[in-house]
């Protein structure tokens, strides 16, 4: 066992969530045209990017594409732009009430640990390596107010817990771990995955370095062969947090998934982040993290805990948003006259 | 909205309607785009700077005359760390603004979010000689930033509070939802973000941009406190607020009204100085010079590049 006394805690910044207007109006038009009162959870995507201003954090983001067409009748996923890089597809669940009392109702911790189950199960029958977006997977609970334009609702970003929580050996930027010729190799890799649009959109990746530093962006697949190979690896995911000192909230289960799918103990990561679209290895951080892998992980059966409720302004209150000035059509009424 | 703005979007739907897109190029001689143009500006746009796409819009909305995946250009969460009143504070203490056209009260400021941290080849794009200090500027103080907030249809979500035990876990980064640089010592001013789009006005055959604010939170700003994130000298006169032609709901937007008459001016710099404009490279000079209206939004429109080809 590894040496855990040293290592503080490691901190994940939590995933924000942000909703465009046109997601609203979508949901309206599908639940008064096509939903009714049927309010079975709705399969949803979410987009995100690497952070790419060393001042803001990117966001989850619900467009209207998020939702699926009013005209499609197998309302399953929608269909997305593939290989846009400023929007890699996350899958979500959306649970929306009829009422604002079956809203407050819902209980949160079950439906965050059901979404923590498929996440578990993903990890387990390994189809998070052939689609590591489901490592990221997120719930949104919605109460659609049509009376008032109000729209209620909360995400969660469903994160597995690892008990004892990860410690963490050293993090800094990525351009003070590398060398110099490895950081420029592994700055342009970087790009060239990003602006290739078979992997633009994919969040979670290996970073290979050789003797001659030279790096190779590799997918997750390709584990087995990398580390046979005396190279300097490193796990790779689009952080979409710009804190110098933290790691954004992908992490979590990225650990989680590296720890029970190959049963590192240390575990070298690299967070991934740009600058005005370009890779930034100054942004971006290096970091070692020591997880023990916790006790009933061998169970597939046995779900971890999982937390990732998002919280408002600090506060474990759910949003609202007034949609009214643009929905109600009195209001547009008077406003166009 | 006043009668006289409502008269001539009608005007101008009708204009619209029954006239055909521009075909033929009059980039050099009037500033302005053709169809065919903005595509190949906006295809240059996305290439040069990633943190541009291009979006296809809601369906109902498509413009027949653009292609359907190429409706108009988006990015999105674009900071803005101060409001646009603090940053002329600063101008009015360095000089005051320079008019980028004078011959009118209305023309462009060109002014830039960061003085003088520019490399001089770009800080010398408008033309120094044609330029007069304005010095009667005044600053218009802006009563609440948080107006948003109040909207009386919604209620208050403390009674829904939960338990302080739902989530207990040290892994968590407590308190982040602050993500503002705070500036100096105003400690009201936070980081709000943009989502700037840029779609095509077939009425003036020019780009026209386009913005949606948020909060420090990422809650809808109300489009009349984006108007705080404008130059003051624009806010209401040259920004509106209207429908936008691609998405729901109101946003505030550059009028292109004179968009094609200021394009021409810095083409005309341009090529007094031996420099023959690109056409593909529109959309960087475009949004060099929207940066006066909106000069906190830190947008990208990198131009590390030659901006056409030189004759001499």
């Amino acid at each position: 066992m590894a040496e855990q006394g040293n290592g503080s805690v490691l901190q994940f910044a939590p995933f924000q969530s942000s909703v465009d207007e046109g997601f609203w109006h979508r949901l309206s038009s599908l639940k008064l045209n096509k939903l009714g009162i049927d309010d079975s959870p709705i399969p949803i995507t979410g987009f995100y990017a690497p952070c790419s201003h060393s001042q803001v954090s990117n966001h989850l983001t619900l467009l209207a594409e998020s939702l699926p067409s009013e005209s499609s009748e197998q309302s399953t996923v929608p269909t997305t732009s593939q290989g846009n890089r400023n929007r890699c597809s996350v899958p979500g669940i959306l649970y929306n009430t009829n009422t604002v009392e079956g809203f407050h109702s819902l209980d949160k911790m079950s439906l965050l640990k059901a979404e923590a189950k498929k996440i578990w199960e993903d990890i387990h029958i390994g189809k998070a390596v052939e689609d590591s977006s489901v490592l990221l997977r997120f719930l949104l609970i919605s109460f659609a107010d049509l009376k008032k334009w109000s729209f209620h609702y909360w995400f969660a970003f469903p994160a597995l817990v690892l008990d004892p929580p990860a410690t963490l050996v050293d993090l800094r930027p990525a351009s003070q771990w590398f060398s110099l010729e490895e950081a420029e190799s592994v700055s342009a890799a970087c790009n060239m995955w990003r602006n290739s649009s078979s992997t633009a959109d994919v969040p979670f990746f290996l970073v290979s370095v050789d003797s001659n530093s030279n790096a190779t962006i590799k997918h997750l697949k390709d584990w087995d062969t990398c580390k046979s190979n005396n190279q300097k690896l490193l796990f790779g995911f689009y952080d979409p947090c710009h804190l110098p000192n933290n790691p954004g909230w992908p992490l979590r289960n990225f650990l989680a998934f590296i720890c029970s799918r190959w049963n590192l103990k240390s575990v070298r990561f690299f967070c991934y982040r740009e600058n005005r679209g370009f890779a930034d290895l100054a942004l971006s951080l290096v970091g070692e993290a020591l997880i023990a892998v916790p006790q009933g992980w061998k169970d597939h059966q046995c779900v971890p805990n999982a937390v990732g409720w998002e919280l408002n302004k600090g506060r474990k209150v759910p949003r609202c948003i007034s949609l009214a000035k643009s929905m109600d059509p009195t209001r547009l009424a008077i406003s166009a006259a | 909205m006043v009668l006289s703005q409502k008269l001539h979007e009608a005007f101008k739907g009708t204009v619209e309607r029954i006239t055909g897109p521009r075909t033929v190029s009059a980039f050099k001689e009037k500033g302005v785009l053709s169809v065919t143009e903005f595509v190949v500006a906006g295809d240059n746009l996305v290439s040069k700077c990633p943190t541009w796409s291009w979006e296809s819009g809601d369906p109902s909305k498509r413009k027949p005359y653009l292609p359907p995946e190429k409706q108009y250009l988006i990015t999105r969460n674009v900071p803005c760390l101060r409001r646009a009143a603090s940053v002329e504070e600063e101008y009015e203490a360095a000089g005051g603004e320079v008019l980028l056209d004078n011959e009118d009260n209305d023309g462009w400021l060109a002014t830039h979010g960061k003085p003088n941290d520019k490399n001089a080849e770009e800080e010398n794009l408008p033309s120094m000689e044609s330029l007069e200090i304005s010095t009667n500027k005044a600053v218009k103080s802006i009563p609440s930033y948080f107006g948003g907030e109040d909207e009386e249809d919604i209620p208050d979500m403390a009674d829904f509070e939960e338990p302080d035990n739902i989530e207990d876990d040290p892994a968590t980064l407590q308190s982040t939802y602050i993500v503002a640089h705070e500036p100096d010592d105003d400690n009201i001013l936070r980081t709000r973000t943009y989502d700037v789009s840029i779609t095509y006005d077939k009425y003036y055959q020019t780009p026209r941009v386009w913005l949606t604010g948020y909060d420090e939170s990422r809650m809808l700003l109300q489009p009349e406190l984006v108007l705080e994130d404008v130059s003051q000298d624009h806010a209401r006169k040259t920004v509106t607020i209207e429908d936008h032609p691609h998405m729901p709901g109101k946003h505030a937007s550059v009028h292109p009204c004179r968009h094609g008459a200021v394009m021409k001016k810095i083409i005309d710099v341009l090529m007094s100085r031996g420099v023959e404009p690109e056409v593909d490279k529109y959309l960087f000079l475009f949004l060099k010079f929207v940066a006066s209206v909106i000069p906190t939004i830190e947008y990208d429109y990198t131009m590390d590049f030659d901006l056409g080809s030189s004759s001499s």
